[in-house]
């Protein structure tokens, strides 16, 4: 095939213009382990899938939500391990930005900041690019803000969306469902509902993650909560 | 003598009811020798916001030079104006950088926050400051400078008892130190209005 | 030990330095050249340090030049003032800082004839007349008396004859050559040598 061609280094071109090894990181994140963020009027929510393989795993002890700093939190669809490399470059860099400014990183600052880093390792020499999108979530500026982050170092800014395995689905869902007037307690609901499509299996507090961030902060919901509300949805 | 007296200079910065106001004087010398007699140490640094540099002049404008360009890097990536505790924040930094080897400057930050909230603050050569309720005061006349601002300044000024307030202050410093004084420049910072004015004293 | 003196006027400036070049307390030679020709209407007047001010002014000198070739437009004396006073106070806190004392007159397009003054520590200042070197406690004061911004090309000159004068007479270091040169628009003049009239011995 020509594009196994332009497929070795990352940093070549192909004819038709395009980095196949971003391409090939893109799907490794459409394979993975689906996430959902709505922003409500009143805060964001974050949802995704954690499902492991085996009873035996100790579901509680490790989490895929991560709080970067106590007003922006994110999650994300692809690589477990590359993510907390991101997580660990984005808690840094906010803190880096607390101590210089005295005031805590806006959303908006901290995303450009890693789609910075997550750019640089399309670019660079004896790296690959990142398996993983992001979606982050945050509170400033007395409002939410929601952005999705992706290998090339694209970012978005989004009301609503899906990443990760069926997330053409769980985005037309999303479109059917949103609305501007949203309160956060309807958009957990409503993100619960999203990771529902498609879902395999009976879903659990145990096997899905929630966090939320609103003007209190970020924060990860216990397995209590999350079983409320899913007692609620069905 | 300490290098801090080597051009002279005296920066003051006062609060007032819903205004601040940030003053100095022009002189610039060698020692005891008068080069010019303009050569502010007062710059702009925001549409409500001033930071007065008194010290080594060839600090005042590295220092200078070095914070404009931090500034404008930092709106243009934010794209918004910075606050005066973050510009306070930001001068602290550049300075402490320089631990060891230090910029030979005290600066002194006033404006106004963006709900119009008064805000003055002054620092060491290497960063460490203090954000008080009234007075702030640096420069070879600090002394003589806090003698007079302290006695003049009242709670509650308004634009106009402040700009008396803050003149006064300057003018007598000036007048009990020999490398200081030769013209002044006093900024009023209100909500929607900045007055500069020019003070007229002893050029000789 | 050494004189630098530069004078602004509306449409021309005057830099005058002395050509004393010293060692300890020996005098080397009297035919030192401490003016530099930057460009068609910018001069720079150098001393300090004998190694560091040749080193520096040569360094500005054709990066001046340099400039002219790849724009195509020359600096303007502001932008030139600032150019070193950037480079200085840069080197000031390098391991290897330049101790030079700097006079810079030029005409610009539209401002007319100014003069910067540049010291050892890289501060910058606008004058009307500057002075480096012990010789600014008696000139400046000259300066102050009889200074006028709208003197004619004679009257200017005169003006920093009487500075030497008083540096020659007040002064008790030896500075009996000075050279003079007038900036103007386009134009550098070179006069000739200002020299006190050696003693005759048979």
């Amino acid at each position: 095939m020509s594009s196994e061609r332009y497929s070795f280094s990352l940093t070549t071109f192909s004819p038709s213009g395009k980095l196949v090894q971003i391409e090939y990181a893109l799907s490794a994140v459409a394979a993975g382990a689906p996430s959902v963020g709505i922003k409500a009027s009143n805060g964001v929510v974050l949802a995704t899938e954690k499902k492991h393989k085996s009873i035996l795993y100790d579901e509680h002890s490790i989490f895929k939500m991560e709080p970067i700093t106590d007003h922006i939190g994110m999650i994300y669809s692809g690589m477990g391990p590359d993510y907390r490399i991101l997580v660990k470059r984005a808690r840094k860099l906010a803190q880096k930005y607390y101590l210089m400014y005295n005031e805590p990183i806006s959303t908006s600052q901290l995303v450009q900041k890693v789609a910075y880093i997550m750019q640089e390792y399309t670019q660079s020499g004896g790296v690959r690019p990142f398996g993983v999108s992001l979606l982050v979530a945050g509170w400033d500026s007395d409002r939410p803000h929601l952005f999705q982050c992706d290998p090339s170092g694209a970012y978005f800014a989004w009301k609503a969306t899906a990443l990760g395995r069926n997330h053409t689905n769980g985005k037309s869902f999303l479109e059917k469902r949103y609305s501007e007037e949203l309160e956060l307690e309807d958009a957990i609901h409503t993100a619960i509902l999203t990771l529902k499509e498609g879902f395999e299996g009976q879903m659990t507090a145990d096997n899905i993650e929630i966090a939320i961030c609103n003007a209190q902060g970020f924060k990860r919901l216990t397995p209590a909560e999350v079983k409320d509300y899913l007692a609620n949805v069905n | 003598m300490s290098i801090m007296n080597y051009n002279g200079g005296v920066v003051i910065a006062m609060k007032g009811k819903d205004c601040v106001a940030i003053a100095t004087d022009t002189r610039l010398g060698v020692r005891s020798l008068t080069l010019t007699t303009d050569f502010p140490k007062v710059f702009q640094m925001g549409p409500t916001l001033f930071l007065g540099l008194p010290g080594l002049a060839t600090d005042t404008m590295t220092v200078y030079q070095r914070l404009r360009f931090r500034l404008n890097m930092y709106e243009l990536r934010e794209n918004k104006r910075v606050r005066p505790q973050v510009f306070t924040s930001m001068v602290s930094n550049l300075l402490y950088e320089r631990r060891f080897g230090p910029y030979f400057v005290e600066p002194v930050v006033a404006g106004l926050d963006k709900d119009g909230t008064p805000y003055i603050a002054s620092m060491d050569l290497i960063g460490s400051y203090q954000e008080p309720e009234d007075i702030c005061v640096a420069g070879t006349c600090s002394e003589q400078a806090y003698g007079m601002a302290e006695a003049l300044w009242e709670k509650d000024m308004d634009a106009d008892k402040l700009f008396e307030a803050i003149s006064q202050s300057l003018m007598n410093a000036c007048d009990r130190d020999a490398i200081s004084g030769q013209g002044a420049i006093v900024h009023i910072v209100e909500k929607n209005k900045i007055t500069t004015k020019t003070l007229k004293m002893r050029m000789d | 030990m050494e004189g630098l003196i530069g004078i602004a006027f509306k449409d021309f400036a005057i830099l005058a330095a002395d050509r004393m070049s010293a060692f300890s307390i020996i005098t080397i030679k009297s035919d030192e050249n401490k003016l530099y020709k930057l460009s068609d209407s910018l001069m720079m007047a150098v001393c300090g340090e004998p190694g560091d001010t040749k080193q520096f002014a040569e360094f500005i000198e054709k990066n001046i030049q340099l400039y002219k070739m790849r724009n195509g437009f020359e600096l303007t004396p502001r932008s030139a003032a600032t150019f070193i006073q950037r480079n200085m106070a840069d080197y000031l806190r390098s391991r290897s800082p330049y101790t030079c004392n700097i006079l810079l007159a030029g005409h610009d397009r539209e401002t007319g004839a100014e003069l910067y003054f540049i010291d050892y520590l890289a501060t910058l200042t606008k004058l009307p007349f500057g002075i480096h070197g012990y010789g600014s406690f008696f000139g400046t004061s000259v300066l102050d008396r009889y200074y006028r911004y709208d003197m004619s090309e004679e009257e200017g000159t005169k003006l920093v004859l009487k500075c030497i004068a008083e540096v020659q007479k007040r002064l008790v270091v030896n500075l009996p050559v000075f050279q003079v040169a007038i900036v103007k628009k386009g134009e550098i003049k070179t006069l000739p040598d200002v020299k006190m009239t050696p003693i005759e011995v048979n």
